[in-house]
Parts: C-alpha cells; structure tokens; sequence
C-alpha cells in the first residue's frame, strides 16, 4: 500500500451540462475508480453549465478536465478519459496492484 | 512520473490548448463581460453545418492521400451515390476525366460521373488544416443549370432583340392584355412607352375607317384586350387611331404564347403595315382596267379607220396601202407612249416620230418651229392621226411627192384656260393642187379627230400653190414648261 491510497483520491470533475464528451468523461471515470480506487475514492462532478463562475477556482478552460485535489499535489487530466491507461499514469495509481488487490 | 508543481503550471497550460486543437473537448470556457461562460465547441460549428447541408453546391473535404472525408447531401445527389460510399473514395474517382486537385482558389470546370453520365461542374479547392492534418476543401457546382439559365438568358436577348429590331409592329401581351414587351417600330406608332398598358389604350382602332366586315373594332376594348390575350386569330385588317398612322392600313394578328407546359402565358400580337402592298394593288387595278379600256378603244379606233378607209378606197390595193399606213401610224403612237410611259410627249418630239419616214433621207424637207409644247397622253394618238394624214397626202399628191417640195409645220400657244395649241401646215413647191385631189383626202378623218377627239378646230384650204392647214385644239392639261417637256423627252 502506498501513501496515496491511504488517503483516498479526491477527485473533482468539470464537465459542461451533457456534451458527448462531458457524459463520457462521468462514465469512465466511474468505471476506473471503481476498477482501481474501490473504496478509496470521491469524485465531485461539477456541472460549469449550472455554475460557470465555479471555473475559476481550479482555472478550468478546458471541459472535460479532471482535477486530482487528493492526494497531492494536484494533477488535471483534459479530455474524455477514454484512454484509461493514460489516465491511470496521469492520477499515479499502479493498475497491476490496484485493480486486483482492491476488488477483494 | 515527475512531481508537478500546484497551481497552474506551464505545462498545463499547454497541455490545455493540445488538447483543445486535437478535439479531445467539446467545450471551453470563455470570459465574458459578465464573467466566465461555458462555450460548447459543436454549437459554434453547428451553423456552419446547416449551411453546408443547405447549400445548393457540392462540398467536401479530402486528405493528402486524395481520400474523401466528409461530403454533404448536395454532393450525394450530385454524384448519385450515398454519403457512406463516398466517404473513403478517392477523390479522382468523383470524374470522368482528370481531377481538379488544386485549383488554387479559383474554379476550374470539369465533369462529374453520375449514374452513367457525365455533369460539366465548376470545382473550386483550397489547402485547409483539420485536427493536424493537412487536407483539402473542395466545392462542386453543377453547370448544367448554369448552362440552362445562360441558354435562357440567351434566348431572352435573342428573342428581345428580335422584338426590338423588327420593322412591323409587335406587342407581347399579358393574359390579362397588358403589354409586357412591345417593338421598336410599336412604341414608334404609339409616339409614347407601351409596357404596362393595354393593347386598346396603346393602339385603338379606328372603327369608322375600318373595312365594314371588320366586327373587331365594334368590340369593346377591355373584350378587345381580353381576345387578343387569349384566342388566336389571322390578318383582320384594321385601322388605328393613331395620330401618326391615321391614314395607314394594318394587318392585325394575335398568336397564343405558352410556356414549357404548354399553358398559356400570354400572346404576341402583330400589326404589319400593309399600306403600300394595298395601294399597289389598288394601282394594279386600276392599270388592269385601264388596259383593258385602252384595248376596247385602239380596237374601235382600227374599226373605225378600216371602215373610213373602206369608203373611200377605190380598189382594194388602195385600201390595203391606206389601212395599212394608218395603222402604222397608230403603232407609231403607241410606241411613243409607252416609251413615256403614258405621260405625254413634246410636240416637236411627237412631229418627228410620226413623220421621221418623209424626213429620210433629208430632213430639211419638213421643217419644224415652235416653243416646247406637252402634249399629254390622251391627245397622242389622235394628234398622230391627223398628222399622218396630212403627211400621206403631201407624199402621194402634195409638196413631198415631188424633190423640191417642202412642209413648214409651226405653232405657238394661246394663253387662256386651258390653253390653246395653233398649228399650221404649210405645203411650198408642190405639184399645183387640183380639186379631185382634195375630195380623195383624208378631210373626213382629220377632222373627225380634231374636231372630235381633241375637240379643236381645222381649216383646210386647197390652195394652187399648196395645202395649208390650221389646226386648232385646247391643251386641257396646260401648256408645260420646257423642263416639263425636257423630263417628259428623258423618260422617253
């Protein structure tokens, strides 16, 4: 076990209302955490449609963008996260130990 | 992997617009007056989209390897094949012959295979970058409509300037019998600009001058208007009210217009000027009749002669020589005015026509004096006559049957109305005249003419030393001028 999944990942992700790759972005990400990060994980879904102004605080341009508050420091991954590996490489979890290991 | 600075870092900041430009986000946000805005990407493109399926042209795009990436509706219908078949096709493949590939921003024609044919098309390509790659954005416009509408247009010039150039009268007129187009020579007649009004206001016709059979100008103008628009009809001959062509004649006809369906759009009405074609043939009648008066007459005339001739002929060698100079005589008069086309003739040119025979072979034997005389159609021939007479007499009995002997023909005019023709006939150095010889003259057939026909008077004296004659008679169509009398010898 490492420092960071002791933690817990505090993940944050922007999306605007249901654009294609928004919807997408909410479905990976769900479906990688619980792949990866069962137990271990929150995901806020902050919807920039409702509230544009909540842009600022994570200096958001680009929708989708994933923020990884937790552990530090902070990470932000842009785009759909349909590729998981690299999203996996960009939010530093080991798919080998993680994938199996928390399933149990 | 490499600790990342918080905040916002350079990288990712790059990282961002990387990811904006390969598409891997479908929405950015924006700062707005009234603070940040979420802008979705597919909305922006979204009108450029709708104008791309809208649009009557074909367009697509292709790569660098020439393979189609995208087309629009237009371009399916254009080529007949689906969208999902295209897409992945070469772009060559599109034509029959070589491809446009680059056409640098401008048009360049070509033709497009479609079902089996071949559509001439205006291909215009530029260079575009999309996602990264380079690729090309091509627009396909089909010439066929072109082609039709510039046929049309053609066509339209064309016809107009058949309209504009032709020297009858020509309307086109609406179903409703407004003038749409209207000729050169139509606006010329109406002295005013025809498009707009009816064809009754632009041209009404003349009820009163009109042939008596025509029942058009007794119809009502707006109904006049109406079955010129709708019925067709052929050459009524009609007058107009026109100021400028009150006293001309027209041949009005009216000919359905339709369309490429075959329905009626209107019609062409024409008013041909036919004028002088019936003034001809009022001329052409009238010469008939006057040929055929002028027959009846010489007929009468030779009857006449023969049986004056008959009479007075003691034998019939002597019948023959008189008849047959007689009627020589006329023949000369006749040449004489169809040579002046029956206007007349100068009495000095007269003289020596009927005369030249007794002049050969010296002139000198009759002598001719007096001021240039017309003498008008009409009186030719009688005039001739008598002059004949007068001649055959002087050569058998008179001054011209010896060598010495001579004729002085003078004459002068009388001023009066009409004026007065005196002409004496003189006779020197003749053999001395005897009574007998004047009881075998020709008196009664001078006289018959003189005094009959141009309802003058002679005086014939039997004079020992030799026959003088006055004859007397009114020129009715006047005396002429010498130019007169010069145009009269020029016509001849």
């Amino acid at each position: 076990m490492t420092d960071h999944e002791q933690e817990g990942y505090n993940l944050r992700l922007y999306v605007a209302g249901q654009t294609p790759k928004s919807v997408a972005a909410v479905t990976n990400l769900k479906k990688l955490c619980e792949q990866h990060l069962a137990g271990r994980y929150t995901i806020e879904v902050i919807d920039l449609m409702k509230d544009p102004a909540l842009a600022q605080r994570d200096q958001i341009v680009a929708i989708p963008t994933l923020i990884r508050q937790l552990p530090e420091p902070l990470k932000r991954i842009i785009g759909d996260l349909s590729n998981a590996e690299k999203v996996l490489v960009g939010l530093d979890i080991e798919p080998s130990i993680a994938g199996i290991g928390t399933k149990s | 992997m490499s600790s990342v600075p918080p905040q916002v870092p350079s990288n990712d900041a790059e990282e961002t617009i990387e990811a904006i430009h390969q598409g891997r986000v479908d929405a950015i946000v924006v700062q707005g007056p009234d603070g940040p805005r979420v802008v979705v990407l597919d909305e922006l493109a979204e009108p450029y989209r709708i104008l791309v399926e809208r649009m009557s042209d074909g367009a697509l795009t292709f790569d660098a390897a020439g393979t189609i990436l995208f087309t629009n509706g237009r371009l399916a219908e254009l080529t007949g094949r689906s969208r999902e078949e295209l897409v992945g096709r070469t772009f060559s493949s599109l034509f029959a012959g070589s491809a446009p590939l680059d056409t640098h921003n401008s048009s360049v024609e070509a033709e497009l295979t479609s079902s089996g044919d071949r559509v001439p098309v205006a291909v215009w390509t530029t260079g575009i970058t999309i996602g990264g790659l380079t690729a090309t954005l091509a627009t396909i416009t089909d010439l066929t409509i072109h082609r039709r509408a510039e046929e049309i247009a053609d066509a339209e010039r064309f016809a107009r300037s058949i309209l504009e150039q032709a020297t009858d009268a020509i309307v086109v007129l609406a179903p409703n019998g407004h003038i749409m187009h209207a000729s050169w020579m139509a606006e010329e007649i109406a002295e005013r600009p025809l498009v707009g009004r009816t064809f009754s206001e632009a041209f009404p016709l003349d009820g009163q001058m009109s042939a008596p059979q025509n029942m058009l100008s007794r119809v009502a103008p707006e109904n006049l208007d109406k079955l010129l628009a709708t019925k067709p009809f052929h050459g009524v001959e009609v007058r107009l009210s026109n100021a400028k062509v009150a006293k001309r004649s027209y041949l009005l006809s009216a000919g359905p217009l339709v369309n490429d369906a075959k329905q009626p759009v209107g019609s062409i009405v024409t008013l041909i000027d036919i004028t002088d074609r019936k003034r001809a043939e009022e001329q052409q009648n009238v010469l008939v009749a006057e040929l055929n008066h002028r027959v009846k007459n010489i007929l009468a005339i030779v009857q006449s002669v023969a049986s004056q001739t008959a009479r007075r002929s003691s034998s019939l060698g002597a019948f023959t020589s008189t008849f047959s100079g007689r009627v020589k005589a006329l023949a000369v008069a006749h040449d004489i005015l169809t040579q002046t086309r029956w206007i007349g003739i100068g009495l000095s040119e007269l003289l020596q026509a009927v005369l030249a025979p007794y002049r050969y072979p010296d002139e000198h034997r009759v002598v001719l004096a007096g001021p240039p005389v017309m003498v008008p159609a009409r009186m030719v021939l009688p005039l001739s006559m008598a002059v004949h007479e007068l001649a055959t007499n002087a050569s058998k009995y008179g001054s011209l049957s010896n060598p010495q002997g001579i004729v002085r023909i003078e004459w002068s005019v009388k001023d009066g109305d009409p004026h007065w023709l005196a002409m004496s006939w003189h006779e020197e150095g003749g053999p001395a005249v005897t009574v007998e010889e004047a009881e075998g003259f020709g008196t009664t057939l001078i006289r018959r003419v003189i005094e009959y026909d141009l309802k003058g008077k002679v005086d014939l004296h039997f004079a020992a030393a030799g026959i003088r004659g006055e004859l007397c008679f009114p020129l009715r169509d006047g005396a002429l001028s010498a130019e007169q009398v010069g145009e009269a010898i020029r016509v001849s």
